[in-house]
């Protein structure tokens, strides 16, 4: 990559363009704490996939701000465009972060009342037990997933996890309550609060991926400060956890030059090996490998040096099992990237991120795609010799 | 046992005369002859597309809010396909879509041609070693040339089975989704007799069963506003069965979620609406594996808002499916009445 990029980051120096953006002026608060407010609203939004309508309306308000078009397609993705400026041809970048969250969803009501339920997405079902859950019913219904008392548990129970289809959700209601307010079908969430730790972490339910989308929120939102060449589509996908379903029909209705899918990545914990995981507070992963263009890649990376934006380097052999892993074959091919936040205790409703490397990754996002031209995505071609 | 618009009689004559045939995923010739036959005379024009599916399109009367309809039903079935011929005519056989080796034990297998076997065994231990590999088919022949003259690598077949009826209950072999070809041809009688504002494309798809693909390239085709699918769906109504909410008898069952798809909440309501508007009796389904020919159709192209009309179906994929008649004939209702209302989708849920 080249050095010539800087000119295409705007006016100023980069950093002054983004606090432009970002923070809007003094006495305003830390783009930290917006972020943090902003993580908090989108965590604590309800968004099974399928079921992404609240969040959509949520998601599509904060890009309305800084879009030129905000849309919606037929499953429900939120589309919105910033158009590029100083080309009659602008380059078309998808950046693709997910909205939907694992779930469960009610298969039947027992003659009892209890609720039985099946996983929407990879939920673990060791994460499960005893948890409060709120079914998304109008209006909603709290309610508990039961456990046996381990006084009363058979031996051969004791260290087994109980399989999904044993489960069930306790709303307290009576059984003909329990059939008139609940219908098969309807979905819930495990309920939890978005909790600040200490320092710049934060935890909560669905980070996995609301993470990815308020970097992507906030890109768009520094991209309002930058000059940027290409057409930057922002999508906030539906469906990806069970089968990256939104990103592949956005894609096709987008036809995108390049695509970055941001999501989250297995961050360091006790126990992992250490080659599987990428490191919490040291900025976005870039990963590399078959899902990611060798040169959509570099540009990133290329991106991040130029602007100190701290990073790291996550190798992904195969699958990425991202947005991207779809977009990447859509049509007749399209350049991809992942670039992941790090994220303790994936799929549990206690996920663990740390707001700089949102933060870091919204900053990697909006000047790699301030610094896409015309000529990089026409020069991306595999050469025959 | 009555239907709202149904005409009960020839719902049962179609699943009767549609079940038997032999139609494994990418063998569907016979099936297709007889849904072209049907439907001839019903549609206002019948094409066939380049993988074999049947596009029969009954068109609209048109008007403000007129759409285009995709409606599905898969032609195929599960088999089995001949992988080796021994030198004492015996054939070795892979799996064609979801095939269990307990249920093809003790079966008899049909072949194209009306070619007749025995599924055998090998000496085994115990139920546990009924597998797959150790199942071959015996069609009489006493030589690897005789076994030729009849089969060859390649050639599927099916089980030999016909449609009876018990009660209010059809019982035979690929009732998935036969049950809903013939849903969907009735569906084609009641919108000529009494018609739709939409383009209605019926399409009568193959290779459902080894992966949703003869949905998937007539969708993009069609380029429907909204498709439905309309197949078979499990029931947790039998002993100590699995624990789901559709049974037989409860009428037609509309679809939120299967593995392939989670239905559009538009499309999703819209049946429910109508069907209870209408007092055509409906439950909900949610089916925690599985797939249909919408999980393809939904994410053609941009997408398509899709959703699925199912029939419940005791003992999926045995030659002993079993399904309730009012309950297709509650299909075909659902489907017929659906299709003659505005299809304006509020945005999914």
């Amino acid at each position: 990559m080249k050095k010539e990029r800087e000119h295409e980051t705007g006016a100023g120096p980069a950093p002054a363009a983004e606090r432009g953006a970002a923070e809007g002026g003094p006495g305003r608060e830390a783009p930290e704490e917006r972020l943090l407010r902003l993580l908090a609203e989108l965590s604590e939004t309800p968004a099974p996939s399928g079921h992404e309508q609240k969040l959509a309306r949520r998601v599509a308000a904060e890009l309305e701000a800084c879009a030129d078009t905000v849309r919606t397609d037929a499953l429900g993705n939120v589309i919105a465009r910033r158009s590029g400026s100083g080309t009659d041809t602008p380059p078309k970048l998808m950046i693709a972060a997910h909205m939907d969250e694992i779930g469960l969803i009610v298969t039947k009501v027992e003659d009892d009342g209890f609720l039985r339920f099946a996983p929407i997405g990879g939920i673990d079902p060791r994460t499960l037990a005893a948890q409060e859950v709120t079914v998304l019913t109008e209006p909603p219904l709290p309610g508990f997933i039961g456990v046996k008392p381990p006084h009363l548990l058979p031996e051969d129970e004791r260290d087994k996890t109980v399989p999904i289809e044993d489960m069930f959700i306790d709303t307290g209601l009576s059984p003909d309550e329990a059939r008139r307010r609940v219908r098969p079908g309807d979905v819930a969430v495990i309920r939890r609060a978005f909790t600040r730790l200490l320092g710049t972490r934060a935890a909560g339910k669905a980070l996995d991926n609301r993470a990815g989308v308020a970097a992507m929120l906030e890109a768009m939102n520094l991209l309002s400060g930058l000059r940027h060449a290409a057409d930057v589509y922002a999508v906030a996908t539906v469906q990806e956890e069970v089968g990256l379903r939104g990103a592949m029909v956005s894609a096709y209705g987008i036809v995108p030059d390049a695509a970055i899918a941001v999501d989250v990545g297995f961050g360091a914990a006790p126990g992992l090996p250490e080659d599987d995981v990428i490191k919490m507070g040291r900025g976005p992963a870039i990963a590399l490998g078959a899902n990611v263009h060798p040169q959509l890649h570099e540009l990133l990376v290329e991106t991040a040096r130029l602007h100190g934006i701290p990073h790291q380097i996550e190798p992904m052999p195969a699958g990425s099992g991202t947005d991207a892993w779809a977009v990447q074959v859509v049509r007749s091919g399209v350049p991809t990237a992942v670039v992941s936040i790090p994220l303790r205790y994936m799929h549990s409703s206690v996920e663990v991120v740390d707001i700089e490397d949102v933060r870091n990754t919204a900053r990697l996002l909006a000047h790699a795609a301030a610094a896409l031209r015309e000529e990089d995505v026409k020069g991306w071609t595999y050469d025959l010799a | 046992m009555q239907a709202k618009y149904s005409d009960i009689e020839r719902l049962e004559q179609l699943i009767r005369r549609l079940a038997p045939l032999f139609g494994p995923s990418g063998a569907e010739d016979q099936v297709r002859a007889a849904v072209i036959d049907l439907v001839k005379p019903l549609a206002h024009e019948v094409t066939v597309d380049a993988l074999g599916s049947v596009i029969a399109l009954r068109r609209g009367t048109g008007g403000a809010g007129a759409k285009k309809v995709m409606i599905a039903a898969h032609m195929d079935e599960i088999g089995i396909m001949v992988t080796h011929i021994d030198d004492d005519g015996f054939l070795r056989f892979a799996p064609v879509g979801g095939v269990g080796p307990a249920t093809l034990l003790g079966q008899q297998v049909v072949f194209e041609d009306g070619t007749v076997g025995s599924i055998g065994i090998e000496k085994v231990d115990g139920p546990k070693d009924i597998q797959m590999d150790k199942l071959f088919i015996d069609i009489g022949a006493t030589s690897r040339a005789e076994a030729e003259k009849a089969v060859r690598i390649g050639s599927s077949a099916t089980y030999l089975r016909d449609v009876a009826r018990s009660g209010r209950r059809l019982i035979g072999k690929a009732m998935d989704d036969r049950a809903g070809c013939a849903v969907a041809v009735e569906t084609l009688h009641q919108l000529k007799a009494d018609p739709s504002p939409h383009d209605v494309y019926f399409v009568f798809t193959v290779q459902e069963e080894v992966g949703l693909r003869g949905a998937r390239t007539a969708a993009y085709a069609i380029e429907p506003d909204v498709a439905i699918a309309v197949d078979v769906t499990a029931t947790g109504d039998t002993p100590k069965g699995e624990r789901l909410n559709m049974k037989l008898g409860g009428g037609a069952a509309i679809k939120v979620k299967d593995a392939s798809l989670i239905a559009h909440g538009g499309v999703r309501e819209l049946l429910v609406q109508c069907a209870a508007d209408e007092g055509i009796p409906y439950q909900m389904e949610v089916l925690p594996y599985g797939g249909t020919d919408a999980g393809a159709v939904h994410l053609t192209r941009s997408g398509v808002p899709s959703g699925v009309v199912s029939i419940p179906t005791r003992y999926l994929h045995t030659p002993a499916e079993m399904v309730d008649l009012g309950d297709a004939a509650a299909a075909a209702d659902l489907l017929t009445a659906v299709l003659r209302r505005d299809l304006t989708l509020t945005a999914g849920a």
